[in-house]
């Protein structure tokens, strides 16, 4: 096994850095299970400076949703989170794609499905948010693959830059030099099966519930509400930096994940809805107080959404001690969304003291 | 022996004589006989004078010949061409104690001269087997050619004779040095601005002992100043030479005995130094390439470079010859109309700013320099009492209060020797160092007062930009030849 702090530099270095500050992330040898959990006691190995502008990126993107002035560095637990990152990223790498290799790379995809199990789910919101601050950049993760063709012939370099003896003489070699980004889930080739891939995504966003919530209108793996959302929406403060969070991405599409995924939730009957519901209608609540509810173009999903935010939101303020004032204009702007067909609809599947 | 020939006269006795349009008895050749070398030289000599060889050059053989007595006599053939021709090379050969003759291959009879103006030819022919048969009024006689003679050899061999007028010719002068020399000679001529060309020569080595050839420096100057004739004509390792036609030049007081102008024996490619004291002339048989005197200059790099200032001292010590010195003088100090404050009494300045009338700030100028600030004021600078005072000695020009340049010259010729560009003003300091000072850096002192600190354009970024964090990308490394060696499962799944 590789001496833990040479393999605590390196990923720190070339990927926990860069999910932070930006920049190339390169996943090199796989790390496996067992060395990530020993990864966490030779953290002193890495870059002090290096570390301390990860801290300020940390502290940065986390105060995006919360006034916080500090972090705690990179727990156990966010080690081998991102140990699992790591071996993930590297599955992908096009070089597996050949007879012989394509099992390493399966193997490798395992063991980061392993190592992802040794993640305990996020105790409190302050470590969701930490580890929020280490994955929200994970769906900007993209390979630039660049084909260049030229008089005689064409090739294509993936994730590499190409050489320059293959772009000099432009004009006379007619050299022709197309970059494509390729996001995480859709490289090609990839030597490991696409949906295990997307379930390894998955299982990490579910060890980082903020960030689940915070990319809900990703391309895949599609957003569905997991015990460990549900646990963080269903505290004060984690559903105030769920909100904070989802007001980033576009409104339209927030309530079609989420109209979605709460049909999925209220049809399935397993688990308890009230705080997917108390979200909505928080949403809804704070759509109604801007005014500024229903303006965008919508689909079945996100009017479902919606209405069932406006009779939670309803519920809402015949419980709470709201001004008699405010009460009436939030009840004004809301009546004509919870009196749609999709709020009926939504009534229907709502348990009966939502 | 001899016969003249008559008016009208036709038929001739010697073979390949004849008659030309004038009726002068004429062969295909013209012949000199004369009894010496020397008095070929000055045949030459005299000929030369007048006329080029170029002429005679195709056709003329100089041979060495024999008398049956054994007698040695030169003589010197030409193609006969025209009577006018051997009419002046007759008059020459007579004036020089020769003899002229006129015949096509053996037989030569004697030219014309004014006791037979149509020539004469010979009633009776010498049968032998002789080379060269003449026949003279006074004499027939035979002759065997023993050697020839190269004219071009001749010429080489021929001592110049001391000349030193030649010296003060003017025009072109070939200039050789001996190698040491030479580097420093050129940086002479380089200096006084001296203009020509300049390249190096090989000759073989003197003897088989030497492993070099020789090398000398050779210049080529279109005008020697008068100054410089001595130096080059009398340095021992320096040799002029005049040029003294094509190919060829003769060492500076010396003349050579015949004209060579009128010789075309020598390549214009190359030269031929001829030089005097009998020494061997020096033959370049081509010329080496050869490059602008300015090209050999000295170079000389500055030990010390120094970052660009605003205010430079100006480099006067190439041009004046005495250095400068500015002594204390007892003079009464009159135009003190400008004060240079050093750095450390800058903030005194800033102080002073407030206490200073606005007569005083209106009046002044001031340019700030690393060197400090330079403070003029037409209506005098005493008001601003601080610095060092500086008297206005001539336009742009100052030189310490209480002081004085010594040598004594005019300001004018001060202003001269220091060589400052227009728009520069210089300062003299008591170390007899200037510095100056671009005259457009001079502000007037109530804007400098009131300038704004330093400040630095900040370009407005919108703040989503500034904040935008750094694109990410998935790079690509080898997967190596064990992708999975080292990597294991976690313990608890093992056991």
């Amino acid at each position: 096994m590789a001496d833990p702090r040479a393999l605590a530099s390196r990923l720190f270095q070339d990927v926990m850095a860069p999910m932070v500050l930006g920049g190339p992330v390169r996943p090199g040898h796989a790390i496996g299970a067992r060395a990530a959990q020993e990864l966490a006691p030779a953290a002193d190995a890495i870059d002090a400076e290096l570390a301390d502008s990860v801290q300020t990126g940390r502290v940065r993107r986390a105060r995006r949703l919360a006034p916080i002035d500090s972090l705690e560095p990179a727990s156990a637990a966010e080690w081998v989170l991102m140990a699992a990152l790591h071996d993930v990223l590297q599955s992908t790498n096009p070089s597996f794609d050949s007879p012989l290799r394509r099992g390493a790379a399966a193997r490798i995809l395992d063991l980061a499905l392993q190592t992802l199990e040794r993640v305990p789910p996020a105790a409190h919101v302050g470590e969701a948010l930490s580890r929020h601050s280490w994955l929200a950049r994970l769906f900007e993760l993209s390979r630039t693959d660049t084909d260049v063709s030229w008089w005689t012939g064409s090739r294509t370099f993936r994730g590499v830059a190409p050489p320059a003896r293959l772009q000099a003489w432009p004009e006379l070699r007619r050299v022709t030099v197309v970059a494509t980004p390729r996001p995480l889930l859709e490289l090609t080739p990839l030597a490991v099966d696409r949906d295990k891939l997307v379930g390894a995504v998955a299982r990490m966003l579910e060890r980082s519930p903020l960030t689940d919530l915070a990319t809900c209108t990703r391309a895949a793996p599609a957003f569905a509400w997991q015990r460990t959302t549900m646990a963080l929406v269903a505290t004060r403060a984690g559903r105030t930096l769920v909100l904070r969070s989802l007001q980033r991405l576009s409104g339209a599409e927030v309530d079609t994940v989420l109209g979605k995924a709460t049909r999925a939730l209220l049809a399935g009957k397993g688990a308890s809805s009230e705080p997917a519901l108390a979200l909505l209608g928080e949403r809804a609540l704070a759509a109604a107080q801007g005014a500024s509810a229903s303006s965008s173009p919508s689909n079945p999903e996100a009017e479902f959404a919606r209405g069932l935010g406006a009779v939670c939101a309803t519920h809402l303020l015949g419980e709470r001690g709201w001004p008699e004032a405010e009460r009436a204009r939030l009840l004004a702007a809301l009546g004509p969304v919870s009196a749609s067909p999709a709020a009926r609809e939504a009534s229907a599947l709502l348990p009966a003291d939502p | 022996m001899l016969e003249r020939i008559a008016l009208h006269q036709t038929r001739l006795h010697t073979p390949g004589l004849g008659l030309d349009s004038k009726g002068v008895a004429l062969g295909a050749k013209g012949l000199v006989l004369l009894p010496s070398i020397d008095r070929l030289v000055a045949f030459l000599a005299v000929y030369t004078r007048e006329r080029s060889l170029e002429d005679l050059m195709p056709s003329l053989t100089m041979n060495v010949v024999r008398s049956k007595l054994g007698t040695r006599e030169i003589t010197l053939e030409v193609a006969a061409e025209s009577s006018d021709r051997m009419d002046r090379i007759a008059e020459t050969a007579r004036l020089v104690g020769g003899m002229a003759f006129t015949g096509t291959s053996r037989h030569f009879v004697q030219y014309r001269d004014a006791a037979a103006p149509f020539g004469y030819d010979a009633t009776e022919l010498l049968a032998t087997d002789a080379a060269l048969l003449l026949y003279h009024d006074r004499f027939s006689q035979t002759y065997d050619v023993e050697r020839a003679l190269e004219l071009r050899a001749l010429l080489l061999r021929l001592m110049p004779h001391v000349d030193p007028s030649t010296r003060l010719e003017p025009g072109l002068r070939l200039v050789v040095a001996e190698q040491g020399l030479g580097a420093a000679l050129v940086h002479y001529l380089v200096r006084s601005r001296v203009e020509g060309e300049v390249g190096i020569a090989e000759w073989p080595p003197d003897s088989a002992f030497d492993d070099y050839p020789v090398r000398r420096w050779l210049l080529r100057i279109p005008e020697v100043p008068e100054r410089m004739r001595d130096l080059l004509h009398a340095t021992p390792g320096i040799t002029s030479f005049v040029p003294a036609g094509p190919g060829a030049a003769v060492e500076a007081g010396y003349r050579h005995p015949v004209e060579l102008r009128a010789c075309p024996v020598f390549d214009a490619a190359g030269v031929v130094l001829v030089r005097g004291r009998g020494d061997e002339p020096w033959v370049i048989p081509r010329l080496p390439p050869m490059g602008p005197l300015t090209a050999f200059a000295r170079v000389e790099l500055r030990t010390s470079p120094r970052e660009a200032a605003v205010a430079t001292r100006v480099e006067a010590a190439e041009t004046v010859r005495v250095p400068l010195r500015v002594t204390p003088s007892s003079a009464p100090w009159r135009n003190v109309t400008a004060t240079w404050i050093e750095p450390a009494q800058l903030p005194l300045l800033r102080r002073l700013a407030y206490a200073l009338p606005r007569p005083t700030i209106t009046r002044a100028t001031v340019a700030m320099t690393e060197r400090g600030a330079f403070l003029r004021s037409g209506g005098g600078i005493e008001a601003i009492p601080l610095g060092t005072f500086f008297v206005e000695v001539h336009p742009n020009l100052y030189v310490p209060a209480g002081y004085e340049v010594t040598p004594a010259v005019a300001p004018e010729v001060l202003a001269r020797a220091l060589g400052a560009p227009p728009g520069q003003v210089l300062f003299l300091g008591t170390d007899a160092h200037a510095v100056a000072v671009d005259e457009a850096a001079f502000v007037p002192l109530e804007a400098a007062l009131l300038d704004a600190p330093p400040w630095t354009t900040a370009v407005a970024e919108e703040i989503d930009r500034a904040l935008d964090d750094a694109p990410l990308g998935l790079e690509v490394s080898s997967i190596g030849m064990l992708p999975l060696r080292g990597v294991e499962p976690s313990p608890d799944r093992n056991g």
